[in-house]
């Protein structure tokens, strides 16, 4: 099957012109208080500290736009078959394949020469996802 | 002496405090300004929260629609280009039958349900003329999958361009809420997509998969269209277990074939047990067992008519066992979680057997689902 590469998340332009302004006005400020401290020798905390928060939360605000791939829920899970043999107690697990299917004969087992077949596949589902 | 007139004076304070009268202007006037304009502005931000929601869902439909194409093209070769002819199918539509008179409903609905599919087949026949059945079937399930993302595409960017057009306030909000659920339906499809592709047995075929083992081994014969029937001794009683026939997806017709069974031993069948996966709540966990009485079987309800028709006619009681799965898990590949919940059915059906027949008693084990990935 021909693979397409996943879409990217569309970049919001309008949140992007707001923060680099709320960037601009942080370094401003800071750059102010900084010159004040200079000038006067007593220190402007309140400015500084709101400064560096507004800097940082731009920064994080940015970096949590960068362009990743959106989950369209495409993707592949993890699939897994189970050979079982009919007459003892053979078992083996491998990724599934395709053209595998539930009852599906797989020749004789490795074990007792039995007859063996897929007796399930599944896929294994991590909890977060709940 | 102030230049300020005197009722500015009054607002401002007595000791001028202009800052805080600008702020005070600037106050009532976004009030001002909300009170005309704020639904308005709540509008523009619904809307492109919707806007973000619709690309999405179109990127999800161009991706469907790709690995349809696809699909045909890797497993028929075919020497034309199929993507005009997948096109066309993804825009079919069902007209269902007029229900101003409702007498015979369900045998009109049949009878479309029934064209649609011979359609479908007959389609995917032409595209891949060298495919054999279970890839006609899974091909068929696959262009389902894609045409239901289609439909949801264009109806919601239908209710979306109608409240643009409208400003309407309560169009847009009416799908505002309902998007998130859309989405994860869209979402399960798109997985189901790519399980349908594979042959991946998937959550809703967990009753075919309790038939199949019931069946693992025994003699099985067509009763009705796409569905099997094998005869299973269970604790001395003789029992009639169905499924649709695998390994491709198919539901096949399970109520037509509880139908010929009882019309066949003339209503001499003592119960009738239905699995099915049936859809969680939330908060329930996936897999979960539970018993009720009535059909368990979904779609559009021929089937389940069906059933309950014979089943009244020759007072037959019926049991249901369900298994609980989300809407996702229902249509993509099976979860783990989900066929270990076999064995639980199987034990619960052998109490049901001993509890409420007697030996030498006949019953129908119906095994509900789409079967893909899973033979008998």
């Amino acid at each position: 099957m021909e693979k397409t590469p996943p879409p990217e998340k569309r970049l919001p332009f309008f949140l992007i012109a707001v923060i680099s302004v709320l960037l601009i006005l942080s370094f401003i400020s800071l750059y102010q208080a900084v010159e004040t401290y200079k000038r006067t020798g007593s220190p402007d905390f309140m400015t500084v500290v709101l400064s560096l928060s507004a800097i940082t939360l731009s920064s994080y605000m940015f970096l949590q736009m960068r362009r990743k791939p959106l989950k369209l829920g495409f993707e592949m899970p993890k699939v897994f078959t189970l050979i079982q043999c009919s007459s003892c107690d053979f078992k083996n697990i491998r990724d599934f394949e395709k053209g595998d299917y539930i009852l599906k004969a797989t020749g004789a087992c490795p074990k007792c020469s039995g007859s063996s077949f897929i007796s399930s596949i599944y896929r294994e589902v991590e909890e977060k996802e709940e | 002496m102030s230049l300020l007139p005197s009722s500015v004076e009054q607002i401002v304070g007595q000791q001028g405090d202009l800052t805080g009268f600008l702020v005070q202007i600037t106050w009532l006037g976004f009030f001002v300004l909300y009170m005309f304009y704020g639904q308005r502005l709540q509008v523009k931000i619904m809307l492109r929260e919707i806007e973000g929601y619709l690309f999405r869902l179109k990127l999800i439909r161009d991706q469907g629609r790709s690995i349809a194409i696809s699909s045909i093209k890797e497993i028929g070769k075919p020497t034309d280009d199929p993507t005009v002819r997948v096109d066309r199918i993804l825009e079919h539509v069902d007209i269902p039958p007029v229900d101003l008179d409702p007498s015979g409903i369900i045998r009109r609905l049949e009878h479309i349900i029934d064209v649609r599919e011979f359609r479908f087949k007959d389609e995917v026949r032409l595209m891949v003329p060298g495919a054999d059945e279970t890839q006609i079937n899974n091909l068929a399930n696959v262009l389902e999958v894609a045409l239901d993302l289609n439909q949801i595409y264009k109806f919601v960017r239908h209710l979306y361009l109608m409240g643009k057009k409208t400003s309407s306030f309560y169009v847009i909000l009416q799908l505002q809420m309902i998007l998130p659920q859309v989405m994860k339906e869209s979402e399960a499809f798109a997985s189901a997509l790519r399980a349908s592709t594979l042959g991946q047995p998937i959550g809703d075929g967990v009753g075919a998969l309790v038939a199949a083992r019931l069946m693992y081994g025994r003699e099985e014969r067509m009763i009705s269209q796409d569905v099997v029937v094998g005869e299973v001794p269970i604790e001395g009683r003789m029992a009639y277990v169905l499924k649709a026939k695998g390994p491709g997806g198919n539901v096949g017709k399970p109520g037509e074939a509880v139908r010929q069974i009882l019309e066949e031993r003339e209503g001499k069948i003592e119960r009738i047990i239905v699995i099915d996966a049936a859809q969680k709540w939330e908060g329930e966990k996936a897999g979960e067992v539970i018993e009720g009485t009535g059909v368990a079987i979904g779609g559009p309800g021929v089937d389940k008519y069906k059933v309950e028709e014979i089943a009244t006619k020759y007072k037959v009681p019926i049991n249901a066992i369900l298994i609980k799965e989300s809407i996702a898990d229902i249509v993509s590949t099976m979860r783990k979680e989900v066929l270990n919940s076999v064995e639980d059915v199987l034990v619960r059906i052998r109490r049901i057997v001993l509890e409420t027949t007697k030996e030498g008693d006949h019953i129908i084990i119906a095994g509900i689902g789409n079967t893909m990935g899973i033979a008998q």
